[in-house]
């Protein structure tokens, strides 16, 4: 955790009656980065960015948002960020235009020309009342509103779960782009896959406390790569296998051979296989699902 | 894979088989509702039933010889308190029952009246707004199901209260024939109210508008019914005979029973219910009777910040209190002449009123505004409430996380809400003032009522202040501010009947009440230094603590 981290968390506690929602959080998002905030229902997620936004005061710990203090700078921090909440929820009665202009007023003003190339680019009808929007659109409001923002980072909590394919492209695009300009964001999501394309680090968080924190590939390094092999011999390989060491469960289906190998073990694994035999290999690549199941019990799945 | 069995293609149901699938699960529906409301009807029928009969104990107590209570039939002849209590039946020999019919049963009648008015609304209207009565329905649950398992609770409510009622003012020494046909007046004027409720649910689309239209139809009852009885005394004319609470009280309870003038309000309810079924058998879930309109693709540009959409958000609402206010007030005023002209006619009672008929006329008038206030501090109340409800949709949190501080955005809202219950407190003491100067040929009274009324602010101030402290402190307990708004206006209207010092947690004992009394500056500092305190310690705990979601 360094003072030029865009988010600071440092053990962080906070209960709710006799829940312990967060149990000594540690999470840091460096300045001008995309962090993913990954973690099962019910981990904290949601409760962390709530501290980060003044929403709630923390019982111990540190928690520091550029630099301020989030329960006691919360007006003047507020200026340099935006968020898009988990749940959108506007004013039932004025339309999705109305909505954007007074979140935009509310922090003193919006780009126009910003404002109409996003409204564009998402495709959103803004003269629609906002009870009239289906739950894509409505969350396309408060993404508008946000993206439209001039700050320097963005907080984003599940923000395209109710988009359509098309959209989480072009909510893609404008993050990419975002961060090409040197903005942070902070996005805790549950498509992986959306994770694993804009994100440079990624923090996991279980039962209220960071489980695993760092780099795409420093994650992917912890997991077993995923390998279909078409043999000769396969029976004889795979009585050669079933003892190696950090190979996995191997089993013959169809005629091939699968498996599951450490990446410390591919190497060897690579060496050993020619002498069955090889007529075909595929290896598939740790995903984030894989790192994401195995770290909560299940094994890692073999490709499909 | 094993797959999965397909049931052979059955027939299509019979014609009768639709008709009643059109009631299924209604049953589960009344059970889960009645599950969902035990502890507010609970505490619903013991506050109603037990006031009434300590408001009946307590009557006996005031008034235990007979010429005690000639004296007071005597009052209860003039053209105000029957405005406010009824027309009068038996006042010749004015026993504690028929003291209790007159004087107390349109208040009881009311309560239930709002009680069954929001009930109903929060079964139809509010489940359908939360997207409940979407989950339910795609269930094997009718189409009809919802709108007849509002009838089936709201009746068993009502009937429930009023039996409880009775069975109190019996164990008060009553007779019980009397006892049930005012619970079962008072029961029936709920279920009337509630039946129209359930039709204003299927034209709007906003709970909120729905509970207002009931209001209005209550209110409308009400107004219908005073103005009826004042016109013909001890019979009730035509007007009266159009409102369910002349209905109720046309029973006659403790006088001369009858029982056939509680058919009017269970046809009235059976024609407005199935009204409420038909419409809502026609119309999609989730529609009102008009049509969404567009909207502005740009927000305009009074559309600056909380305070603006505040305002168009609770506009109508608040709207709707002040109209309700007004009328009240020129009510009054053009009663006012009546009142004076009544004392003049009954020298007996000039001994009363120390000031001739004018200082009676100008205690009806303060008694009046009282009732003025009382509605404004509900639109106060229901300000308040409408930031609980921003907090708990989600809209609080959104904003906040913009660079909005918690005092300003608590601040704006509240602004809107008491600047808005203050004028309309002002406005009703400006329109009695001029139409009753106006009736009584004293341009002197607009300048007294008007500083009435400003005297009444800080009360106004105390009770919004209450639930202010209660959102900042406790915000799950939100009903203690409603609680305690129906505290202050309870002990307001039945002052004369409740025992004394009932009424010591109540700004409104401070306040002196003008313009019949002088104005007493160190007493009127009391409830202004409350309000300030309930108010700042309220925005200060918001400021402190957690933002629910």
């Amino acid at each position: 955790m360094t003072t030029t981290d865009a988010v600071a968390v440092r053990g962080l506690v906070k209960t709710f009656g006799r829940r312990r929602a967060l149990d000594g959080l540690d999470l840091s998002v460096r300045a001008g980065e995309v962090h993913g905030f990954l973690g099962p229902n019910g981990a904290g997620k949601s409760t962390t960015i709530r501290v980060l936004l003044g929403m709630l005061r923390a019982d111990a710990g540190e928690a520091r948002v550029l630099g301020a203090d989030p329960w006691r700078d919360a007006v003047a921090l507020h200026h340099h960020l935006a968020y898009v909440p988990g749940e959108v929820d506007l004013w039932p009665n004025l339309t999705g235009g109305e909505a954007i202009d007074l979140l935009g007023r509310l922090r003193g003003g919006l780009d126009p020309r910003r404002r109409a190339d996003l409204v564009e680019r998402f495709e959103l009808d803004p003269t629609v009342r906002v009870r009239a929007y289906s739950k894509g659109n409505r969350q396309k409001v408060a993404l508008v509103a946000a993206l439209a923002a001039d700050v320097p980072l963005l907080v984003l909590d599940e923000p395209t779960s109710g988009l359509d394919p098309l959209m989480e492209v072009e909510f893609q695009r404008c993050i990419r782009e975002a961060a090409g300009q040197g903005r942070t964001v902070l996005l805790s999501s549950h498509i992986l896959a959306e994770v694993e394309a804009l994100c440079e680090r990624v923090t996991i968080i279980r039962a209220g406390r960071a489980v695993r924190s760092g780099t795409l590939d420093e994650l992917r390094g912890l997991t077993r790569t995923a390998v279909v092999v078409s043999l000769r011999d396969a029976d004889a390989a795979l009585a050669a296998l079933r003892d190696a060491p950090g190979v996995h469960e191997p089993a013959l289906t169809d005629g091939h051979l699968r498996l599951d190998v450490d990446a410390e073990a591919l190497d060897d694994l690579l060496a050993l296989l020619p002498r069955f035999g090889v007529r075909g290999v595929t290896a598939h690549p740790p995903t984030l699902e894989d790192l994401f199941l195995r770290e909560y019990g299940d094994a890692v799945g073999s490709p499909r | 894979m094993t797959a999965v069995a397909v049931p052979a293609a059955r027939p299509a149901p019979s014609a009768a088989r639709r008709a009643t699938d059109r009631w299924a699960g209604t049953g589960a529906l009344v059970r889960v509702a009645l599950r969902v409301e035990r502890a507010r009807l609970g505490v619903w029928l013991v506050a109603v039933a037990g006031l009434t009969a300590v408001s009946a104990a307590s009557e006996a107590d005031l008034f235990p010889t007979p010429e005690s209570r000639a004296a007071r039939a005597e009052l209860m002849r003039s053209p105000a308190a029957v405005a406010l209590g009824g027309p009068g039946y038996g006042l010749d020999d004015y026993t504690i029952g028929a003291m209790v019919a007159n004087e107390l049963g349109a208040w009881v009648a009311l309560a239930l009246a709002v009680l069954s008015v929001l009930l109903v609304v929060r079964h139809l209207r509010g489940a359908e707004e939360s997207g409940l009565l979407e989950a339910v329905r795609s269930t094997p649950v009718g189409r009809d199901a919802p709108v007849l398992a509002a009838v089936v609770v709201v009746t068993l409510a009502d009937l429930a209260i009023g039996l409880a009622l009775a069975a109190a003012l019996v164990g008060t020494g009553l007779p019980a024939a009397g006892a049930l046909a005012f619970g079962l007046g008072c029961a029936l004027v709920g279920l009337t109210s509630g039946a129209t409720a359930a039709v204003a649910a299927q034209l709007v689309r906003h709970a909120r508008t729905a509970s207002m239209l009931g209001l209005a139809a209550i209110g409308v009852g009400f107004v219908l019914r005073a103005a009826g009885d004042v016109r013909a005394p001890e019979s009730g004319s035509v007007l009266s005979w159009l409102s369910p609470f002349g209905w109720s009280q046309a029973t006659r309870a403790w006088v001369d029973e009858r029982w056939w003038p509680l058919a009017l309000p269970v046809l009235a309810s059976a024609a407005a219910f199935g009204l409420a079924a038909l419409l809502a058998e026609r119309r999609d879930l989730g529609d009102g009777l008009l049509p969404e309109r567009a909207g502005r693709a740009y927000a305009s540009p009074r559309l600056t910040g909380v305070a603006a959409v505040t305002l168009r958000r609770l506009g109508g609402a608040l709207a709707g209190w002040a109209l309700g206010v007004v009328a009240i007030c020129a009510l009054v005023g053009v009663l006012a002449r009546e009142v004076v002209q009544f004392i003049e006619d009954e020298p007996a009672l000039a001994a009363f009123f120390p000031e001739g008929s004018g200082g009676a006329g100008e205690a009806a008038l303060s008694r009046y505004l009282l009732v003025a206030v009382a509605l404004a501090a509900a639109a106060g109340v229901q300000g308040v409430g409408a930031v609980r409800a921003e907090e708990a949709a989600g809209r609080a949190a959104h904003v906040l996380a913009g660079p909005v501080g918690r005092v300003r955005w608590l601040g704006a809202q509240l602004a809107v809400a008491l600047g808005a219950a203050a004028g309309m407190v002002l406005l009703g003491g400006l329109v009695m003032g001029v139409i009753a100067a106006s009736t009584l040929d004293d341009p002197a009274l607009v300048g007294r009522v008007v500083g009435a009324a400003l005297a009444q602010l800080p009360a106004l101030g105390a009770v919004t202040g209450v639930a202010v402290l209660v959102l900042g402190a406790a915000p799950r307990a939100f009903g203690l501010a409603w609680a305690y708004l129906g505290y202050v206006a309870l002990t307001a209207m039945l002052a004369g009947v409740l025992p004394d010092g009932s009424d010591v947690a109540s700004p409104l004992r401070y306040t002196p009440a003008m313009p019949a009394e002088p104005m007493d500056w160190p007493a009127a500092g009391v409830p202004a230094a409350l309000a300030v305190v309930l108010v700042a310690g309220g925005v200060l705990a918001f400021r402190r603590r957690d933002l629910l979601a």
